[in-house]
């Protein structure tokens, strides 16, 4: 039995437990809506929510100490598997922390094509977080157009390195895989029909009166509480603060790009909606900047064949899709990493989701789950 | 105007709209699987296959261990034996070679480790098997690549 | 040896049994075919291709899905309340066909005619409420429990402003028989909806609501309750809980049509120049049997192309039978009548895959705060200008 059976069981040996006012429902792991294997542990007056707890770990695989028993190269294809909707960010992440810590650059041409890869990934993996939080407040269609689009980017990145979910894209010191012919044109193709596309999402739900019901002033979470509880990402822009590492402390060759930072005002559902989909669009600023100006060169940097950084701990982090995306790598001169410690954004931001739901409905958990946008693998990694 | 949007559903209407243009045939995206194949990439990682030399119809594999190394899953088992008199000496020669697909994540770092290019991570998809055993894939297995049981009408 | 005239007297007596036969044993193929058809719509909409596999276009997806449900294993669970378990899902089935009763498909088709057929069919929707509370309340969980809580609130407060919409067309049409109401019609010349714009669009929205169709599929709502009150049943009582759903879906939009849109008429039905759309029927199911000859055509495999153009030729032969003046008297009615049920329910379905899901609460206010005061007004602009224009004639 776990702590929250133990806790949140009226009365434990009576089964008839709806003579009292409160009802425990367990959300998940087996829900429709949880997006995985997450449990939340509701209490219920009637259909308001007096208290959650989240119960997680059945995706456990324990990603930190497989670390610990792979080489460093080794260990890469591994990091695409904790947040599986954004495989290439999680490489873009390990990849530069192996870097920083060996004291090596990717040359530019590789950057330039991580940027590109990573954007897409970015969009792909708010497609699937918009698809998916339309579906969880009823709207079935937005799902499949969603879809749709990103499909043609994961067709973007078979074409490039052959996988298209997992895609183990980068390379410690820059790229396996030199770009295909007519890299540049089907990313550019895709970025002028995709606007196109995101404004019609914007008709079928930013203007209707059902799903402006539905998300304004539902999972509300202030800048103060934000930063307490660490959350990042889209969650912590919905709520006012424009933070992004990507401008914050800039990484790879995003300085070389203009972009804007969107921000909501009130920290609620429809707000961090709104700035997804407004990264998206800035997504694709991104992209086209970056494919107009990719310089040639080589794409993998001068890097020992067998991969000992010397003796430290580093720590790097990303702008992630769903937050701030950090790694801390301890090596102590082995192939071997002694300590790989992921901080991985949907976790954190999971941990807020007690306070936004609290004195909301049922209805309500479920739009708040997909609004935190989570991806079960990451948080239990 | 926002009162005249909200007064006529304006804004239900157009969602309707979408939906409704839609349903033209020629925007249907998905494929009917198994009797459409879908085209995949060149550089697809998909089943392995161990590459044979097209003129003298040997292995290109010599049998340098290299692949079973650079595998994060340790699922490459490379058999081989010295072709000299005593067995100690002499050239590698390749045995057996086993390859585990039900652990294997596709990720091409023995593919890319392999110095002959030998082993190649090929263009078909296809692998389901009925067994788990089906799904160890031993040196002829490999040089034959996959054969998936084709979907009939 | 019966007379001719003995053999019409019996056919007269019998008619209402035979119809009620055949809807009670064609009603399931039917409604299966209802699902298809929505599940083709969905498909249309999302970009999809929908059921393909089980025949040519999938169109004997509702036998295999039935034959599924029938042979499926019936599961029930520990501690549910057994009978109660086992008789709920038959309660909504019973009360949906039981209204298909006074459904006029046409001037000659109806089991009966009832006097207060209105009022009669609302009733039986109104009972099939307990199934679902039922089903509910026996499943012994949380999840159907919660979604039989807010099916019974949910249906309870719409049924008032369904009622308010239907008593204004009744007092349009002076009567509640649905017979009647649509012969009301024919004699004005005009559908209701020209007259009551409001009440059919408030009645639109709370037959939507009344038959747990999105956007106010709350008892259900998949993504918040798994699956609201059915949650604990599979295989066949499951099918009967949607059996009840399509059927109580056919039965509003049927009711809508016959109040509304004029039942059996066709459009314009005292246009003496529009005689010739007496042949859309005919036309229609020949153009329908062309474009499956045309598909035929395109299909992969020849099985699929021989079904295919069999289908096709059959409605061709179909139509062209329906083209025999002689029938058309007979079939233009129900073709009417099925035609608008079945524009009615697309209306739903397209509702369905464009929408978000309304919360509870908020369903709850737009039943209470929009929906009833604004029938109670239509109701009284309603019932004004009615006796203006009685007084007025009268003064005349
Ligand atoms: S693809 Fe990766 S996991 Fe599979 S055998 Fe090669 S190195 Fe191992
Ligand atoms: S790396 Fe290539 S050549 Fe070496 S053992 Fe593996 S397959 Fe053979």
């Amino acid at each position: 039995m776990t702590e929250a059976e133990t806790v949140y069981r009226p009365h434990p040996e009576d089964h008839t437990f709806l003579d009292s006012n409160e009802i425990v429902i367990n959300m998940g792991p087996q829900h429709p809506s949880t997006h995985g294997v997450l449990r939340v542990v509701l209490r219920l007056d009637g259909e308001k929510i007096i208290g959650s707890e989240c119960v997680i770990g059945y995706l456990h695989r324990g990603v930190e100490k497989i670390a610990e028993n792979r080489t460093y190269v080794q260990f890469n294809p591994y990091v695409d598997r904790m947040d599986y909707a954004a495989a290439v960010s999680n490489s873009l992440g390990y990849c530069e922390a192996i870097e920083k810590i060996m004291s090596v650059v990717a040359p530019p041409r590789a950057q330039y094509v991580r940027v590109i890869l990573t954007e897409l990934n970015r969009i792909a993996s708010h497609l699937l977080w918009l698809g998916t939080h339309a579906l969880d407040i009823g709207a079935l269609t937005p799902l499949f157009y969603c879809f749709r689009e990103r499909e043609e980017i994961l067709k973007i990145f078979e074409n490039y390195c052959g996988a298209r979910l997992t895609t183990h894209s980068f390379r410690i010191g820059g790229l396996q895989y030199e770009t295909y012919d007519g890299f540049e044109k089907q990313v550019n193709v895709f970025c002028d029909d995709f606007l196109h596309k995101v404004d019609e999402y914007e008709t079928l739900l930013t203007g209707n009166r059902i799903w402006l019901q539905r998300t304004k002033g539902i999972g509300v979470i202030s800048a103060e509480d934000c930063i307490q509880y660490g959350v990042t990402g889209p969650v912590l822009r919905g709520s006012g603060v424009k933070w992004d590492i990507r401008k914050a402390m800039p990484y790879c060759c995003y300085p070389d790009f203009e972009f804007d930072i969107p921000t909501g005002q009130n920290g609620d559902t429809f707000d961090r909606y709104i700035v997804r989909m407004e990264e998206m669009r800035q997504a694709v600023r991104i992209i086209k900047q970056a494919v107009a100006k990719i310089p040639d060169g080589p794409i993998m940097a001068k890097i020992p064949k067998v991969i000992k950084p010397p003796v430290g701990e580093i720590y790097h982090s990303i702008e992630a899709p769903k937050g701030e995306l950090g790694y801390l790598v301890v090596s102590d001169n082995s192939t071997q990493p002694y300590r790989v410690r992921v901080r991985p954004p949907s976790f954190v931001n999971l941990s807020a989701l007690d306070i936004m739901i609290r004195g909301h409905l049922v209805a309500d958990v479920v739009a708040v789950i997909g609004t935190i946008d989570i991806v079960l693998g990451e948080v239990d990694r | 105007m926002s009162l005249f949007r909200k007064l006529f559903l304006v804004d239900l209407i157009e969602g309707m709209k979408v939906t409704f243009g839609y349903q033209n045939p020629k925007y249907i995206y998905t494929e009917q699987y198994p009797k459409e194949r879908p085209p995949v990439s060149e550089r697809y990682r998909g089943a392995p296959r161990l590459n044979i030399n097209p003129e003298n119809g040997e292995t290109l594999c010599i049998a340098c261990d290299l692949c079973a190394l650079a595998c994060p899953e340790n699922l490459i088992v490379v058999g081989w034996q010295r072709g000299g008199p005593d067995g100690k000496t002499g050239k590698k020669t390749l045995t057996n070679f086993t390859y585990d697909i039900s652990r294997c994540m596709f990720c091409g770092l023995c593919e890319d480790a392999c110095p002959t290019d030998a082993l190649e991570l090929t263009q078909d998809f296809e692998m389901a098997n009925y067994s788990r055993e089906g799904a160890i894939w031993d040196r002829q297995a490999l040089e034959e690549g996959p054969r998936p049981t084709q979907y009939k009408e | 040896m019966p007379s001719t005239a003995q053999i019409l007297d019996w056919l007269t007596i019998a008619k209402p049994y035979i119809i009620m036969g055949l809807v009670v044993a064609v009603w399931p193929l039917v409604s299966g075919y209802i699902v298809l058809m929505e599940r083709k719509v969905m498909a249309d909409m999302q970009v999809r291709l929908g059921p393909m596999r089980v025949g040519p276009h999938g169109l004997l997806q509702p036998i295999a899905d039935a034959l599924k449900l029938l042979i499926k294993e019936d599961i029930i669970p520990a501690r549910v309340d057994k009978w109660v378990f086992w008789f709920a899902p038959v309660i909504p089935v019973l009360t949906a066909l039981t209204a298909f009763a006074v459904l006029p498909f046409s001037q000659r088709y109806f089991v009966a005619e009832l006097n207060v057929g209105v009022i009669f069919i609302l009733a039986m929707t109104s009972i099939g409420v307990l199934g679902i509370m039922l089903g509910g309340w026996a499943s012994n969980s949380s999840y159907p429990l919660l979604g039989a809580l807010r099916s019974t609130a949910q249906l309870v407060s719409y049924e008032v402003a369904m009622g308010f919409a239907v008593v204004a067309a009744v007092m349009v049409a002076g009567s509640l028989d649905m017979v009647n109401i649509v012969k009301h019609q024919q004699a004005s010349g005009v559908w209701f909806i020209f007259y009551q714009p409001i009440g059919f669009f408030i009645y639109l929205v709370a037959a939507m609501a009344e038959t747990n169709r999105a956007p106010f599929d709350m008892p259900e709502a998949e993504s918040e309750l798994v699956a609201g009150f059915m949650t604990e049943y599979s295989g066949f009582r499951w099918a009967l809980y949607f059996l009840a759903e399509y059927s109580n879906i056919f039965v509003v939009c049927s009711i809508a049509t016959t109040l509304f849109f004029g039942g059996w008429l066709r459009p314009f039905p005292n246009v003496a120049w529009l005689n010739f759309l007496d042949w859309a029927p005919a036309v229609m199911l020949v153009g329908v049997g062309a474009g499956c000859l045309y598909l035929a055509g395109k299909q992969l495999s020849a099985a699929n192309k021989i079904g295919m153009g069999v289908l096709g030729a059959a409605i061709i032969a179909v139509g062209l039978a329906f083209g025999v003046p002689m029938v058309i008297d007979y079939v233009s009615g129900p073709f009417w009548f099925l035609f608008k049920v079945a524009v009615m329910i697309y209306m739903f379905m397209w509702a369905r895959f464009t929408f978000p899901r309304y919360r509870y609460d908020q369903l709850m206010q737009l039943g209470w705060k929009w929906m009833i005061p604004l029938g109670m007004a239509n109701l009284l602009v309603t019932g004004v200008l009615i006796l203006v224009k009685m007084q007025y004639w009268s003064a005349k």
